[in-house]
């Protein structure tokens, strides 16, 4: 199960966040857990380069795209591996949707068609889609290209 | 007035007054939603909005149930728009407010035409949304088309219907169930998603039938699994149906091994990482099996990709932990992982070499985790400290290096926790590696002259007090803990005072100095470390009455305080002030056992300090205390061993019993500890008959009831025998639990009067001569073989049969001897075709006893065993021959 995706500006202020799963007592150590966690390690970071941790049996994988900081938690299933996989599919539709690595005024503009590509890509907890021009097309509803 | 123009680039630092965002207010963004029930719809207007409302909820904002249904009413009248990107938002914002029950309705019908609409995406959306919103009833209604949809042409139709399944087996298991035909259909789809999501499913609806689950995985082993996301699915399942099916026990195959080590060679990265870890995860997993899967596991070591290091070394850290040797291979890759940016990867590394290090390694391991220690955080030192401790155990010989390890990250900055994981890590050292003791308590004194936790100080002082005084010259220790007195809070001062005292009563020659110390700590300002120094110089004899300590002193300053604390507070709080002083004689001192529901939630994580001694001398500490107070086994003299706790029942009956065998030099006492499981049931007397005629040499002299058993409240009941002294006696005894049984009723709790006698048979239970050997280690076995005399030495060959692996033979005969493994001998290499096993204890009667074992297997798995026995007294030698023969 994906427990979260995280979305935070460069001061650690959060832009998105999305729980699945996991208690509301609960969302707000994990809220201060990941940005603390980000600003320890993402200094000097690229952009897209992965970092990952482990805290008890759940799994963190996250980035750097831009100004934002990304987020996500998993567990069982979505080992380190597979999250990275889901972190991919993330910074690709966000970079699709902003055009390039954005800034935190950029990503803000295009929030709405942010929440729509995280809609698509992850639903209750489970991963949905995976290519990022499918992803294009069904936030405008449109089918996919293959079909 | 005109603003001076300002070139954008300049103003880069203000770019967050621009945030589209900025002073949202949820009451404002309430009212803007109003647009929503305009005649015109402004579809670009009322996105907007929609993502001013989503961003308020991703921001953790909450609407009132009011605010929510207003905001829902309001968005259902969006659907009236057609257009596209708006309908995409609508879809959104409806699962984001997750309207309640009575609301639905009015959504129902719009989402059931969306779900028949010949736009393919507006289908999936709706089905999306429904399956969020809906219930059993409307379920029912709508299973038709979701079946239906499972094998829709369109991928994202038919992934909708199945996330959608996944969801809803949570909560409406049968109607999912009855979907699996077209699940199963869905599996074999070209569309690499749809096979992900259906085989997902498909696995849950049978995750209980292991029939299925095995012929699902058989079948689609054999055929082609396009999505590497389903493909790790499917290894997942594979190992589970290999964890449940036995194997092929003539050829020893094991059943879809072939298809993991084929998917090692796969094009995606996550299915052959996923393949190698079910390979390493294998019961039983052989060398053999074990191989292909650590060298794709150490390839991936050098990845570019962190998250395929991390992966990787946090599996082959799982291996180290049961097939260290497997993983030696991987060292000099790991080794390069200690400096990775990735802190998590890099404390993987250290922790993964330090089990697989060999004792050369050591010290260059050590130079390179000091460089890296300045630059991780306290959880993850606190783990190397760990492992560090670990290996220290493992090679005593290395003490020095790892011990100044040690005392250096102890003078550098951290937390509580820390600092904590290291001092116990000391103390754990001096008590297990004599050696270690005078430089480990002097890291200790430097650490107390700057320590800011009290908790410490204390723990150190009192630490330092036991074994202080033991050393070469313990005057050396006076000097820091005199400086406590001075520079510390009160609680340390305290402590202080009561070290002092101890090296005062231990140490003769520094009594008189100890007195001049003691005496100007009675002008303390505070009154605990006035009364103590106080205490202390009367019971020491400083007004010249007494010249040598007496056994009063000593028991008191060094003698554990034998009530336990719990007896104690529960008393002190039942005190009520008056005349008559508190009497400490009058509190009980039977030990309360841990009921069934602690001892299920106690940890057995092994502490320093927490509970000195550490783990087994702690239990013998308490069952020595037990014995002495029952009168009847008050002449058994020194208790020499107690086994660990023998079970007599099987988990889950009526009534749990195990029992520990005490071996005195010329009695054995079982104890009994009993369990009633049953609430509705008082029990009383209880006694246990034991039937000797199996075990000729015992005599029984004493027994001690049970007087009262209540539910889920432990109690003892014990049995004494008479045996040879000093001769290590075998037998066989037959137990039947006898006691009264009366009812309890459960809405009062109490007992009725009349009770009816029963028995309740146990099982049978054995004293072997592996009882009679205490597991006591040696630092350095060759020093210690050597300086025994060879004359005493007995080698003799024996052939143990065939077994299912080397290490099952090594443990069988280390259970046998119920000695202790030395210098981490009892660990057996993998691969290996033959161990050596040193191990070392103490017989009945004092006598030290050594013993050397070479394994060898063979192709037929044949196990032959050469044993060499060195000890103070040559039939001792003889008689550990006897126990293997015989055993």
């Amino acid at each position: 199960m994906i427990l979260a995706v995280l979305f935070a500006n460069s001061v650690g202020n959060i832009l998105v966040e999305r729980f699945f799963g996991v208690p509301a007592e609960e969302r707000l150590h994990w809220r201060s857990f990941l940005v603390k966690l980000g600003a320890d390690n993402l200094k000097g970071v690229k952009n897209e380069e992965l970092l990952v941790a482990c805290h008890k049996s759940v799994y963190i994988v996250y980035t750097v795209l831009g100004d934002v900081s990304i987020f996500v938690v998993g567990k069982d299933e979505y080992d380190e591996l597979a999250l990275s996989e889901v972190i991919f599919v993330i910074t690709s539709a966000v970079k699709d949707v902003c055009g390039k690595p954005p800034t935190e005024r950029l990503f803000l503009d295009k929030y709405g068609r942010i929440c729509l590509c995280l809609d698509e890509i992850v639903w209750t907890g489970l991963l949905e889609n995976t290519e990022k021009d499918r992803i294009k097309r069904m936030i405008r509803l449109k089918p996919p290209t293959e079909f | 007035m005109a603003q001076p123009l300002v070139k954008k680039d300049d103003d880069l630092d203000d770019e967050a007054e621009y945030s589209p965002f900025l002073g949202i207010e949820k009451g404002a963004v309430l009212q803007d939603a109003r647009v929503f029930n305009d005649p015109q719809l402004d579809p670009r207007r009322c996105s907007q909005v929609i993502t001013k409302l989503l961003y308020l909820l991703n921001q953790g904002e909450t609407f009132t149930k009011v605010e929510a249904t207003e905001v829902f009413f309001a968005v259902t009248k969006l659907f009236q728009s057609r257009d596209l990107g708006l309908r995409r938002m609508v879809y959104l914002m409806i699962k984001e407010i997750s309207p309640s029950a009575d609301e639905v309705i009015i959504v129902t019908s719009s989402l059931m035409k969306d779900m028949n609409s010949k736009t393919d995406m507006y289908r999936a959306n709706a089905i999306r949304v429904l399956c969020r919103i809906t219930d059993g009833t409307l379920l029912t209604q709508i299973e038709r088309y979701l079946k239906q949809a499972i094998v829709d042409k369109n991928p994202v139709v038919a992934s909708a219907a199945l996330v959608s399944g996944i969801h809803l087996l949570q909560t409406n298991p049968e109607i999912v169930k009855r979907w699996s035909n077209e699940v199963q259909e869905a599996v074999q789809s070209r569309a690499a998603l749809v096979q992900f999501h259906a085989l997902a499913l498909l696995h849950q609806i049978r995750q209980n039938d292991r029939l299925a689950v095995s012929k699902l995985v058989t079948t689609l082993t054999k055929g082609s699994v396009r999505s590497p996301l389903a493909q790790c699915l499917l290894i997942r399942y594979t190992n589970q149906v290999i964890c449940e099916s036995t194997g092929n026990a003539q050829t020893g195959e094991r059943p879809f091994y072939d298809y993991l080590e084929s998917c090692l060679r796969h094009k995606s990265e996550m299915v052959i990482f996923e393949a190698a870890r079910a390979i390493t995860e294998l019961n039983g997993v052989t060398s053999r099996e074990l191989t292909p899967a650590i060298t794709v596991l150490q390839l991936f070591l050098s990845s570019s990709k962190p998250v395929l290091r991390f992966a990787a070394v946090r599996t082959l850290n799982k291996v180290a932990m049961t097939h260290p040797m497997a993983v030696t291979n991987c060292n000099i890759d790991m080794e390069s992982l200690i400096s990775d940016q990735n802190r998590s990867i890099a404390t993987l590394a250290i922790t993964t070499l330090l089990k697989t290090g060999n004792e050369s390694s050591v010290d260059r391991l050590m130079k390179q985790i000091t460089n890296f220690m300045s630059d991780i955080a306290d959880e993850f030192k606190i783990v190397v400290v760990e492992a560090i401790r670990s290996l220290c155990l493992k090679f005593p010989l290395k003490y020095r290096a790892l011990m100044n390890f040690l005392s250096n990250i102890l003078r550098e900055e951290g937390g509580f926790e820390y600092k904590k994981a290291i001092v116990d890590s000391v103390v754990i050292l001096i008590r297990d590696i004599p050696d270690a003791k005078e430089s480990g308590l002097l890291h200790l004194c430097e650490f107390i002259e700057d320590c800011e936790f009290t908790y410490l100080s204390t723990q150190i002082l009192h630490f330092l007090g036991i074994e202080g005084p033991k050393t070469s010259d313990p005057s050396k220790y006076i000097r820091y803990i005199y400086n406590r007195v001075h520079l510390e809070n009160s609680t340390v001062r305290a402590s202080a005072v009561s070290t002092l005292a101890k090296f005062g009563a231990a140490v003769e020659s520094l009594k008189p100095r100890i007195f001049v110390l003691l005496r100007r700590c009675l002008f303390d300002s505070d009154d605990e470390v006035r009364d103590r120094a106080t205490l202390y110089l009367n019971m020491l004899g400083a007004d010249g009455t007494i010249v040598e300590t007496g056994e009063d002193a000593n028991g008191f300053l060094f003698g554990s305080l034998d009530i336990p604390l719990v007896n104690l507070e529960t008393s002190l709080k039942n005190y009520v002030p008056s005349d008559e002083p508190f009497d400490i004689s009058s509190v009980p001192r039977e030990v309360k056992v841990q009921s069934l529901a602690e001892k299920k939630a106690s940890s057995k994580k092994p502490s320093g300090l927490d509970a000195p001694p550490a783990g087994p001398t702690a239990t013998v500490n308490a069952y020595e205390r037990i014995l002495s107070s029952i009168s009847e086994f008050s002449s058994f003299g020194k208790l020499f061993k107690s086994s660990a706790p023998v079970e007599l029942t099987e988990a889950g009956t009526e009534y749990a019993v195990n029992v520990v065998k005490h071996i005195f030099d010329r009695h054995l006492v079982f104890q009994y500890n009993c369990t009633n499981t049953i609430q509705e049931q008082l029990l009383e007397n209880i006694t246990v008959i034991a039937d000797s005629s199996e075990a000729e040499d015992f005599a029984e002299v004493a027994s001690k009831p049970l007087r009262s058993l209540p539910y889920d409240s432990p109690g003892q009941t014990f049995l004494a025998f008479e045996k040879p002294e000093g001769v290590p006696a075998v037998g066989k005894f037959s137990n039947v639990l006898r006691f009264i049984v009366k009812e309890v009723d459960p809405s009062t709790g109490e007992a009725e009067d009349d009770g009816v006698e029963d028995e309740y048979q146990l099982e049978d239970l054995e004293v072997v001569t592996g009882d009679y050997m205490q597991k006591v280690g040696v630092s350095n076995f060759r020093n210690a073989w050597e300086h025994m005399d060879p004359d005493s030495e007995r080698v003799d060959e024996y052939g143990l049969g065939p077994r299912e692996s080397l290490v099952e033979a090594v443990n069988a005969v280390i259970n046998l001897l119920g000695m202790q493994p030395c210098e981490g001998t009892e660990v057996v290499p993998s691969n290996s075709r033959s161990h050596t096993c040193l191990l070392s204890g103490v017989f009945i009667g004092n006598v030290r006893v050594l013993v050397r074992l070479s394994f060898g297997i063979d192709g037929q798995k044949e196990v032959a065993m050469k044993l060499g026995v060195r000890s103070d007294d040559e039939s001792i030698s003889d008689a550990i021959h006897e126990i293997v023969a015989s055993g």
